[in-house]
Order: structure tokens, then sequence, then C-alpha cells
């Protein structure tokens, strides 16, 4: 009997370590891959995105979490697709947002109730205006459908947010936009941030860098510098390098402050 | 001791575990290239050796280098966006380095432009499509009406400035309209009715998928002659909400509804008043009746399983007209209303992992009241059709299609008809008609879409029909090819064999029946550039040769198959779109159609010989909220059969006309130019987009018709009604 129990003790021990390495494995290369895709993004660096892409994806033949790691790729291929907007690149836009679409699609299908996927899917319906502004109708359907589920997964959720503050931001006054009804949202949304209590390293945690940057943007709108400064400086201790901050929102910082 | 013995086995076990990455072996590099089209190198390509997260992402040189610990056989997965997957089994031995060079494909929905079959353009969500369906829908002139829009591609003529289209110097009829595998066969307000151009009903919003092919058409689309037009409506609504138009004289509401993606539905409501529209524009025709439609149509959708779709389609619409038409035997009120009712019950699902079932059965039903002078008839058409497509691939580059379907007409015609076409006064010796007719077809067809490779595609296919009157059997062989000469570049062709059957009417003036279908060979080739839809250059020469054609015999005067012709021409269409700002396309159509009533008459100008005919449209976005656009339009004019002079009947007291040889004159060149201004807005926090429209801004003179005085000595012009006119509206997001 002794023995039989010792026995169990001994596979159950390795079974448990076997998990434990698997879990580890996953949670080490999760933690790496967001870490490439964050400086990826800072410097705005496609390169560095499609390498930080090229992780996520091995990361796929752990098996573990595939629809956190299809977000993750969608999110890599959101990043990617805003490099073509510089540009003007409508064919590297289409491409890598219609792939960000069908990589949320399969996270979705996988786990439905996952908030961070609708709103990441509000994100790169957005894009499809810069590609097929002549599908309007539908995009408009398409982008309400999401905020629908991204707010019933997740009400609190501060990327939610973010991304319609964003998307308001760059909505002309005409549309229903501007940036007087883009700042409640962007308020609203560091508001939330401060109330995450994230213990799963692997969870998407990006945004208050760029919050901290678009309410830059609004109060130098305003005319409010010392209250823009406060938040540049807010958003550089996340992000040091980030070159939106240090880039765009100086640049319109330094031109208000003439 | 035991136990101590035990447990340091545990914890060894464990340690050694956590320990195993530690204890590394000399790891081995693996390196290459990935290309992919035209052996160019695919930056972003992933590498990964399954089941380890060992692996690497290529660089803009397509170049890649990895070390892994693996040893032994392993599988080396490749993956890149827009590339189909590639796995290689690689073997890897302790210090042996590999360089491996791999070479990607394009994934097949990349592939999918070479196989759009020649003569076709589409407009859909596809993104290779020829035109968006907002570019259909802005087309000025064009009224959002899909018919209209498509007469803005070449080969494709308006009959009367309305919805009808002719295709390739065919007849109007020998184009039939899919909607979601049934075939409408009124789709249309006030067709045919005096000096009033035809309306579609079909909302191009409502629409999926927009298929039309003047020529060379698939298999599976039977007794059609020269074109299909084939529509997909949507299957679920993706949201909830209404929108409202109104405009002059015209209102309409429509609304979408979504549960869960589970089950949804449509509706819309149309009412037009145009009273208000002619006191803007100063009413140009006499009216017993002003011109009035109402409309009522939606879905019911339910999607079930994991691809099981249930739909529901249907649509009611009404017109009423009375129109003044001054002829030479009578002077009076053209009189016309209809009621039109459709149904389409379709259910899809897959069967198995890749194949695909649709079945489908619509049903509908058109009453029709005319009245001018002594002619006075009431007839009714029905229609019903059932039908089954199966979809299976059968390999990664060849798909095949099958599917059986029948359809049954019948028309019922009463009333009082003129006993001579040149007498129309309400005294005028006349027929009473009582008349019901039926027929029933059955068809069934098969092909295959091979892909035999990247660059090539092949589509063979067969149908055969039986119909019921004629007791005939046709066999329709088809063949449609396409290569891909070089990236935007496409060579197709297509040669095929095409029936139609007279309709049941026309076997009432058969003898026995004795009536085959029509056929018409179809030999097409073209080439095509296509950059995404943003330029595309077509260029395609077509040739039909039609037998059998219904037509009277002059000695018993029995309708028989004995006409011939054909039709030739060259289809000319170029696109350009400059990102979100222009959008503008050119197209040109020659064409020469001769028909013969029988083997020893003269071959003369079909009805829609159209020899030139060309469009021109831009639209231009001003701002993100303005569009302004404009179409011209000029083509010859159409053929038409002048009088030469006229006899005197005494006993009916009225001239009998005598004609010269069919269509052996022609209208005057007929121009038109129509612009359009769209201002895209909010209004209470809701989408809304403000409309004008001008049509023939230039108030362009276009006959209509000739006429003549009650001998026939004096011929008149009868213009168009489509004078310079201006509408505008709103639509608002409710």
């Amino acid at each position: 009997m002794k023995k039989t129990i010792l026995l169990v003790l001994l596979l159950v021990s390795f079974g448990l370590n076997t998990a434990l390495k698997a879990d580890d494995d996953f949670t080490k290369a999760m933690v790496k891959a967001k870490q490439s895709l964050k400086t990826a993004v800072d410097k705005y660096d496609e390169k560095e995105m499609i390498k930080a892409r090229g992780q996520f994806e091995r990361i796929l033949q752990l098996k573990k979490n595939t629809w956190l790691v299809n977000y993750y790729l969608a999110l890599c291929d959101y990043n990617i697709s805003t490099t073509g907007m510089e540009k003007k690149d409508n064919d590297k836009i289409k491409k890598y947002t219609q792939s960000g679409l069908d990589l949320l699609e399969k996270s979705i299908l996988e786990r439905d109730n996952f908030g961070d996927a609708y709103v990441l899917k509000m994100s790169l319906e957005y894009n499809r205006f810069q590609y097929e502004m002549d599908k309007m109708q539908t995009i408009i359907a398409d982008v309400t459908a999401a905020e629908e589920s991204a707010k019933k997964y997740d009400p609190t959720n501060p990327r939610f947010y973010l991304v319609k503050g964003i998307a308001t931001y760059f909505t002309p006054a005409a549309f229903g936009g501007g940036i007087d009804k883009a700042q409640p949202l962007i308020e609203k949304s560091i508001e939330l941030y401060g109330l995450i209590k994230n213990s799963d390293e692997t969870l998407p945690d990006w945004g208050l860098d760029a919050a901290y940057g678009y309410m830059a943007l609004c109060m130098i709108d305003a005319g409010k510098l010392p209250e823009a400064k406060s938040y540049m400086d807010k958003g550089l201790a996340i992000s040091p390098d980030s070159k939106m901050l240090t880039g765009w929102v100086k640049k319109q910082y330094d031109e208000k402050a003439k | 001791m035991k136990y101590l013995f035990t447990l340091f086995l545990l914890l060894f076990i464990s340690a050694n575990t956590f320990a195993a990455d530690s204890l590394a072996t000399v790891p081995v590099k693996i390196s290459g290239i990935v290309k992919g089209e035209e052996n160019k190198p695919v930056n972003g390509a992933n590498l990964v050796i399954e089941g380890t997260i060992d692996g690497a992402t290529t660089d803009e040189k397509g170049m890649y280098e990895f070390e892994t610990e693996k040893t032994g056989k392993q599988k080396l997965l490749v993956t890149a966006v827009d590339y189909s997957s590639y796995s290689t089994e690689i073997d890897i031995q302790q210090g042996q380095n590999i360089v491996l060079d791999i070479k990607l494909t394009k994934n097949v929905t990349t592939t999918e432009q070479i196989l759009v079959t020649a003569s076709s353009f589409t407009s859909g969500e596809n993104s290779k499509v020829t035109l968006t369906p907002l570019e259909i829908v802005r087309i000025p002139g064009a009224n959002a009406d899909l018919y209209r829009a498509l007469t803005t591609f070449p080969g494709s003529n308006q009959v009367d400035e309305g919805s009808r289209i002719t295709v390739r110097g065919g007849d109007p009829d020998e184009v039939i309209t899919i909607l979601d595998q049934a075939t409408l066969y009124n789709p249309f307000i006030f067709d045919d009715s005096y000096n009033t151009s035809s309306f579609s009903t079909v909302n191009p919003w409502s629409l999926k998928g927009i298929n039309f092919t003047s020529g060379g058409f698939s298999a599976k689309y039977g007794n059609a002659l020269s074109a299909v037009l084939d529509l997909k409506s949507y299957d679920m609504p993706t949201t909830t909400g209404m929108f409202a138009v109104i405009g002059v004289g015209v209102g309409g509401l429509s609304g979408v509804y979504n549960n869960k993606g589970k089950f949804g539905g449509t509706f819309s409501l149309t009412q037009s008043y145009l009273k208000p529209f002619f006191e803007l524009n100063g009413q140009t025709g006499d009216y017993s009746k002003i011109p009035e439609t109402q409309g009522a149509g939606g879905t019911l959708a339910y999607k079930f399983g994991t691809t099981g779709n249930m739909k529901l389609y249907f649509n009611y619409t009404n017109d009423a007209i009375g129109i003044r038409n001054t002829s030479p035997s009578y002077d009076g009120y053209f009189n016309s209303n209809s009621d039109n009712y459709f149904a389409n019950y379709k259910i899809s699902f897959a069967p198995g992992t890749t194949s695909l079932l649709s079945a489908g059965a619509s049903v509908s039903l058109f009453n029709r009241k005319l009245n001018y002078g002594i002619l006075d008839t009431r007839s009714k058409d029905y229609y019903a059709k059932g039908r089954v497509d199966f979809t299976q691939p059968v390999s990664n580059s060849t798909d095949l299609n099958a599917g059986v379907e029948y359809e049954y007409l019948e028309n019922q015609t009463k009333g009082t008809v003129p006993q001579n076409s040149y007498n129309l006064r309400l005294n005028a010796p006349s027929l009473k008609i009582d008349t019901s007719s039926n027929s029933g077809r059955i068809g069934g067809y098969i092909e295959t879409q091979m892909r035999i490779s990247e660059n090539f595609f092949i589509i063979p296919g067969i149908r055969s029909d039986y119909h019921t009157l004629s007791k005939k059997i046709s066999v329709d062989p088809r063949l449609s090819v396409g290569y891909q000469l070089a990236k935007y570049n496409v060579v197709r062709g297509a040669i095929g064999l095409y029936h139609q059957y007279a309709t049941p009417q026309n076997y009432l003036s058969a003898n026995n029946n004795d009536l085959v279908a029509e056929d018409a060979m179809h030999y097409i080739l073209g080439y095509e550039y296509n950059k995404e839809g943003d330029i595309v250059f077509r260029v395609e020469g077509y040739y039909k040769d039609y037998r059998n054609l219904t037509a009277f015999d002059p000695n018993d005067f029995y309708l028989k198959s004995i006409g011939s012709g054909y039709a030739k021409g060259v289809d000319v269409f170029l696109k350009y779109k400059y990102q979100n700002k222009f959008t503008g396309w050119l197209s040109y159509a020659y064409a020469d159609s001769k028909r013969k009533p029988y083997d020893s008459a003269q071959e003369t100008s079909s009805d829609y010989d159209i020899s030139h005919n060309m469009s021109l449209t831009a639209s231009y976005n001003l701002t993100d909220a303005i569009n302004v656009g404009f179409t011209y339009r000029i083509s010859t004019g159409k053929p038409y059969t002048p009088v030469t002079s006229a006899t005197y009947d005494p006993v009916q007291d009225v001239y009998v006309p005598v004609y010269a040889l069919k269509n052996s004159d022609r209208f005057p060149t007929y121009t038109r130019l129509d612009m359009s201004f769209q201002y895209l807005t909010s209004l209470f926090n809701k989408f809304c987009v403000v409309f004008v429209a001008f049509n023939n801004v230039l108030n362009t003179k276009n006959l209509y018709q000739y006429s003549y005085n009650f001998d026939y000595s004096n011929k008149i012009e009868i213009n168009s009604l489509n004078k310079r006119i201006v509408y505008f509206g709103v639509g608002l997001q409710l």
C-alpha cells in the first residue's frame, strides 16, 4: 500500500512538474513577446513589430491559451497596419487589418467573452475606413456590434474607452466626433486604468501611455500647456522611448508653446 | 530509510525536470531564405519547429536563422500573411547545421481574381469587385438603381432610359435576374409603360454580392440567351437599426434586426407620390393618374448549427399610371396598374467539412391591368421554382458544382385586344380573349472549377433542360478559361451553348407547340489588367451566333423556330480609382447585331443594335463628407421601322400603315449628362446623408418614338419625358 502511495506521489510530482514547466515556458515566452511588441510599438518600428509577431506565432506551438495568443497576433497586425497609414500604403493597411480580423475571429470562436478582443476588433474595423470608405454602412454596423460586445463582456475595460476616445478624436465634428467629445472618454480610460489589478502578466496591459498622450493632445488643443506637460511626463514615465510622446505629442506641444 | 530514499527521488526528478534546460546539448543552426511569387523574398514569414517555440521571422531579404537543441526528424512549419502555410520534415543531426530555402505560394483567396470568368462585372464584399455597392448607388443618373448602374458597363444598354436592359445586341428578355437562386421575372415598376422609364424593385443595399455576366456564363444558369444578373442578399443582418429616406415625392423606411447572430430580420417600406416632384420640375406629361408606387418587403433569417442558414425573402410592389398617348388612330390615356408579389425561401448548410448545399423555393405573382383605346386586358403571371445546388471541393485545386432546378410558368390573360394593331379606337374590330397557358422546365448542371496552376484555371461544365410544352431536351456544353500572364494581367475566354425557351404565351401562337428553344453560341476572348480594383482595363471581343429564334412564318402566320442572327462586337472598360478621393470609369462598346426572321428574309438590324455606345462616369470626394459626380452617355440611335406610306381602309375608316424594311432607320444620336451631389453629416448625433441629383443637365431632347398623324403623312417626334430635372432628399439613420 505504501509502495502504491509513493508511486502515485512520484507520478503526480512528475506530472505537476511537467505542467508547471509548460506553464512557465508559456508565461516566459508571452512576457518576452509582449515586451518585444511594446518596444517595437514605442519605437514605431515595423521590422521589430514583425519580429514580435513571429514570437507570438511560435508561441502558438505550445498550444496553450491559443485564444490569447491569437489576440496578440491580431494586436501585432493592428500595429503593423498603422505603419501603413503614415506611408498611405493602403495595400499594407488592408493586408494586416484583414489578417488581424481573421485572427480575432479565431480567438473569439475559442473564447467569446474576452472583452479586449472586441476592443481590438473595434480598432481594426475603424482601420477599414482607410481603404474601403465605400463600405461605410457595413463598417459602422460592425464597429457597433463590436462595441456592444466589448461593453457587455468587460464594461470597465480602460482600452474600450481609449479606443473609442481615439476614434472620436479623429472623427470630424460634423460626424459626431471632435476633441471636446474625445476628452471625457480618454479621462474615463485613465480613471479605469487606475482601478486595474492585473495579476496575470500574460493578459493585455497596453494603452495607459497612449491615454496620457491623447490627454496631453486634448490639453494642448485647449491651450492648457502645464496640464499637457504633466500628462506627457506621466506617459513618458511608463514608456520613455514612446515615439508618439517624444515625437508627435512633443511637436504639437512645442508648436503651441511658441 | 525507504521513505527518505523516495523523498530524495521525488526531489531529484523535480529538480531534473527544471534543470533539463540547463543541460544543453550543442545547438544546431538552421538558416535559409523564404521566397514567394516571382522568387521575391518574403518579409515577416514565420518559421517554427512543430511543438516548440524554436524558430525565427524572416527579414526584408527573406532570410532567417535560428538555433535549436531538438534533434532527429522534426517538422518545420512556415507561415506568412497572404501565403499558404507550408511544412516540411527536416532531419536534425548534432553538429550539422542546416541551410534550407523555402518557396511559398499565395493562398487561394489571393488568386481568386483570375477565377473571375469572362464578361463578368462584380460588386459586393469581395475586394476584387469591379464596383463597390457605394460606387453603384452613387452613379449619377442611376438613381440608386442597380440596373441603371449596370448600363455604365460596356455592352449593356437601357431600354427607354429605364431599368430594363439589353446586352450585346440581344433582346431585353434574353437577360435574366437571379436572386438567391430564384429567378426574378418582373423586378421592375412601370415596365413597358408608355413614355415612362421603368425602375428596379431591387434594393442595392440589401445585396452582399452582385455578379453581372454579359456572356459566356456558367452552366449553372439555364434558360438565358444573353446575360445573367446574379444577386445574393445578406444572410444575416450584422446589427440592429433603422434608416429613413425622404425625397421629393418619395419616402422610404428600412430597418434591420439582429438577435445574438442567431435570428435576424429586415424590412423596407416605400411610397411615392410624384405631385411635388412634378411641381418642382414642371409636369411634362399629361396624366389622368400621376405615377404612384408602393412597396413593402423584408427578410427573416435564422442560423442553425455552425454552418446552417435559413432565409425567407419577400417583396411586394404596386404601380399605377395614366398617361396620355396620341397615336394615329386613338388619342387617350394609357392606363396601367400592376401588383407584383415575390417570396423566396432558402436554406443552406455544410453537410461535410468543405461542402455546401443550398436549396430554395420561390413563388411570384404578377397581376397587370392595361387599357388604351379598345385594348383592355387583365393578365396574371404565376411563377414557381425549386432549386438545389451543391458544391464540393474534390482537391485543393478543384471544386465540383452541381445542381437541379424545376421551374413552372403560367400566364392567364382575359380581355379585349384590337384585331389590327393600327386601329385602337374604342369601336375598332376586336377580339375577346380568355387564355391560359403554362409550361414546366426541369434542368440540371455539373461543372468543375479547376485551378490547373497558380496562374491558370479552367471551368468545364454542362447543363441539360427538358421543357414540357415543346417536349424537347437541350444540352449546353460550356467552357471558361483564364490565364494570369503576370501580376494583375489576365487573359480570359469562354465558349458555350445557351438555350432559352419561348414563353407559354408564345406557344399559343404555335402549331402543336412546335417551338424549340432559341439558342446562341457564345465565343468570347478578352484581356484584363486589374490592380486591386483601383486601376482596371478590360477589352473583350465576342461573337454570338443565334439560331432557332422565334418568329412568325409569313406563310401560315404560326410562330416557329425559324429565325437566326448574330451579334458581334468589342467592349472596352477602363476604371481608375485614386485612394478614397476619385473614382471614374469609361465604357465603350461597339456592336453589330443582325437578325433574320426566316431563311429567305433579308437580314436587318436587331431591335437593340446600338453600334456605338460610350459612357463616362466620375465621382470625386471634395472632402470626407462631400461627393460630386457626373455621368455622360452618348450612343448611336436605336433602330426603328419607318412608315413609308398608308392606304385608306373605308370599312374601318382608318389608314393602314405601310412599313419599310424592319429596323431600316435609326433615331438620332442619344446623349445625356447627369450630375449628383452628396453630403454626409450627422443630425441629432445620427448618420445623415443629403443628396441632390440633376438629371439630363443639358436638357437634351432625346427621342422616345416616332408617331404619325391620322393618315401617316406627317411624322411626329415624341420626345422622352426625361427632361432636365432636379431631385433631392435626405437619408437619416434612426
